[in-house]
């Protein structure tokens, strides 16, 4: 509800109502909705001094989205092309309906619609009638096209973020709102489930409705022009009780043409990553060429391409070992480095490079082993002296053989130098996805094909115990709004949208919208349309 | 059947992609227009998994895509699914909540939780779920679908 002042409620409790109104007009070149939205009263030195178009005025209609009026204007002074005041109607034009009681001062007033003129009002000058009237309609800043026509991204809010801030921070970055504008608190008391949340390519009012809808509330723009929810939490306490049927002058329970909405379902994905294994397989190979000369190898496995796949519980599988051959040259291990790679390490013992010189080097000293050869060869006098004589053979060196151990060792090198294994990786690939999970209300002992669904997908809700509360309230919502209640009763300026009026024969309706004919000097009907409260 | 249940199923038929695990190993399909292709079958979380779902070609992010990954199916302008690509989200579990309303009042009748999930079958189950029962009948990383509540439901295909 509405706050009204002391004096005004006890005005209506009365019922000494002498109901007055007042139709305030703004130049919008001159000032802007949001200045007006936000300025502490219509006369305020903030804004401009309005136009005052109530001495004009007649068949006024008003409903929380739409006033419409007709203006007398035998001075011409609002025609579209020449009127002097026609800036204050022209497109854009700033409107609210002020309304009170001639026995209090206007401070004591409200404001019971903020608007703006979209498009050309419509003037019309008959010969035969002699009457000048202009045909306004003044449209709720909901209806603002702006904010449900273009697409938005959003910073993003991490973890924690209470769900308040991300809706200020929208409405001032995106819609133009100051914080005055809003009559939420910036601290709404649910906070943002996952570790990364952003609005991408929606537009603002589709945000702030998403973002709201965590908390079961509707976003709408109030009589003053501020920012306001309707609660579809049904659970609570009628904001105005008629206690007796004197205000009373109608009461209606419409026709209702439309299968009932039985099942709502809401979507949203989990804020806990869930790890979700793929079957144990084979995860990679690798082909490794060693030797000798070579102390060691160090290959590097990854499980995908793109070095992005996980997998756990990883081991190797020796297809063809470096120890295939008669002698066990060196040893062959794995380890997984990480979550998306491991390392095959290959290592050639030490007494291997060592027999491989000392055998090389072996068989280049028994290369300079003298042949014999026929036929007697001198031998030298010794340094200290002698004779020297002749051996029955002759002894050589031949320089070929030397030359051709060197040249062997060559090619032994080249040949110890290559050995291959192959190896290949098992293991249990796994990634992490959030699971997309759901809540579903659903009236009980309904059949499958009698189901009419309802589907919410809000990724701001990260819990089962959100869900299920949006979903509950929801399908109870619906199933208000499918037993349609109309009443029509003494104005009443304080309600809204989403009041709870609590009716004399103990049932409660819940409102949605409102409307009436405002005339002067009269407490007109107040027709409130909603549906059936159903408590709990 | 009323109008808006009219528009809901032309927004349901209007839906583009959805979201679904890999229920099968992949296998080749002979489609319609006489070609080719790698399909697998997908659960959509219906009781039922759509059979046969073609894989977009050049889709190079599906190399190791595997059973029980999570896929976006993209649906073609004759209405056909395919698997377009790797999913962040995975279906899983379903709450249901179930409501009676009388005059003014409703009240909460029950709470269950429905659905499936997928895992790894344990080395308990590996030696006792498939006769003649005994470890070397399953292999090791054999999966099995499970109810949330945790009654298993049947032994997924395997190599």
């Amino acid at each position: 509800m509405r706050f009204i002042s002391p004096a005004f409620q006890d005005v209506i409790a009365a019922r000494q109502r002498r109901p007055a109104y007042r139709i305030y007009a703004w130049d919008p070149s001159q000032v802007a909705i949001s200045e007006i939205a936000s300025a502490p009263s219509n006369r305020h030195a903030t804004i401009p001094v309005p136009f005052d178009l109530t001495p004009y005025a007649s068949e006024i209609t008003w409903s929380d989205r739409q006033l419409s009026f007709t203006l007398a204007d035998p001075g011409d002074l609002f025609h579209p092309d020449t009127g002097p005041y026609r800036d204050h109607l022209k497109d854009a034009a700033i409107i609210r309906l002020v309304e009170g009681d001639e026995a209090l001062d206007e401070e004591d007033w409200i404001t019971t619609f903020t608007g703006q003129i979209h498009g050309q009002i419509g003037w019309k000058k008959g010969r035969r009638t002699g009457q000048t009237i202009a045909k306004v309609t003044v449209f709720n800043r909901g209806e603002t096209q702006a904010f449900k026509r273009r697409k938005i991204t959003s910073k993003e809010y991490t973890v924690g973020t209470d769900i308040g801030i991300a809706l200020y921070d929208i409405c001032e970055t995106f819609m133009g709102l100051t914080p005055k504008e809003i009559r939420l608190t910036e601290v709404v008391g649910r906070q943002f489930k996952h570790k990364v949340n952003q609005l991408a390519q929606v537009t603002p009012w589709e945000g702030i409705c998403s973002i709201l809808e965590v908390v079961c509330y509707q976003p709408y723009f109030d009589g003053e022009g501020k920012l306001a929810y309707v609660n579809k939490n049904l659970n609570r306490h009628p904001d105005l009780v008629l206690s007796d049927y004197t205000t009373f002058v109608e009461t209606e329970i419409p026709e209702r043409t439309q299968d009932a909405i039985n099942k709502v379902k809401v979507t949203f994905l989990d804020s806990n990553l869930e790890r979700v294994d793929s079957p144990y397989q084979q995860l990679g190979t690798a082909q490794v060429t060693t030797g000798f000369f070579s102390m060691g190898e160090t290959l590097e496995c990854w499980w995908s391409s793109d070095h992005k796949q996980r997998a756990s519980g990883t081991s190797m599988r020796v297809v063809k070992s470096v120890n295939s051959g008669l002698l066990p040259v060196g040893t062959e291990s794995y380890r997984q480095m990480d979550e998306f790679h491991g390392v095959i390490t290959v290592e050639i013992n030490v007494w291997v490079p060592i027999l491989a010189t000392v055998c090389l080097a072996e068989y280049l000293i028994l290369a300079h082993i003298m042949d014999k050869v026929a036929g007697g060869q001198p031998v030298a006098c010794p340094p200290g002296g002698g004779i020297g004589g002749t051996l029955p053979f002759g002894m050589t060196i031949p320089w070929g053989r030397v030359l051709q151990a060197q040249a062997l060792i060559g090619i032994l090198l080249i040949m110890m130098s290559i050995g291959s294994a192959q190896y290949e990786v098992w293991g249990t690939p796994y990634d992490y996805a959030y699971l997309e999970k759901q809540s579903i209300a659903i009236e009980e002992g309904l059949d499958y094909w009698l189901e009419n669904e309802k589907e919410i997908k809000n990724d701001f809700i990260g819990t089962h115990d959100q869900a299920d509360t949006v979903a509950v309230t929801e399908l109870i919502w619906e199933k208000s709004m499918s037993l349609p209640r109309r009443i029509v009763i003494e104005d009443h300026p304080a309600l809204e949208p989403g009041d709870i009026v609590a009716l004399p024969d103990g049932r409660k309706m819940v409102v949605t919208s409102l409307s009436k004919k405002i005339k002067r000097g009269e407490v007109v009907d107040l027709t409130l349309d909603g549906g059936k409260v159903l408590a709990a | 059947m009323s109008i808006r249940k009219v528009i809901d199923w032309a927004v349901e038929d209007k839906l583009s992609q959805k979201v679904g695990n890999i229920a099968s190993p992949f296998y080749q399909l002979y489609d319609l227009d006489g070609q080719w292709m790698w399909a697998c079958d997908v659960d959509l979380g219906d009781e039922e998994v759509l059979r046969c779902v073609p894989v977009a070609s050049n889709n190079r992010e599906l190399i190791y895509a595997e059973q029980g990954r999570s896929v976006t199916l993209s649906r073609l302008n004759n209405g056909k699914w395919v698997i377009t690509g790797l999913a962040k989200s995975l279906k899983s579990t379903v709450h249901y909540i179930y409501l009676s309303f009388t005059e003014d009042l409703y009240r909460v009748t029950q709470k269950l939780l429905k659905g499936y999930y997928i895992r790894p079958l344990t080395y308990g189950e590996l030696g006792t779920l498939v006769p003649p029962y005994g470890y070397g009948v399953l292999p090791y990383g054999a999966q099995g679908k499970f109810k949330a509540d945790g009654t298993f439901v049947e032994i997924m295909e395997y190599y």
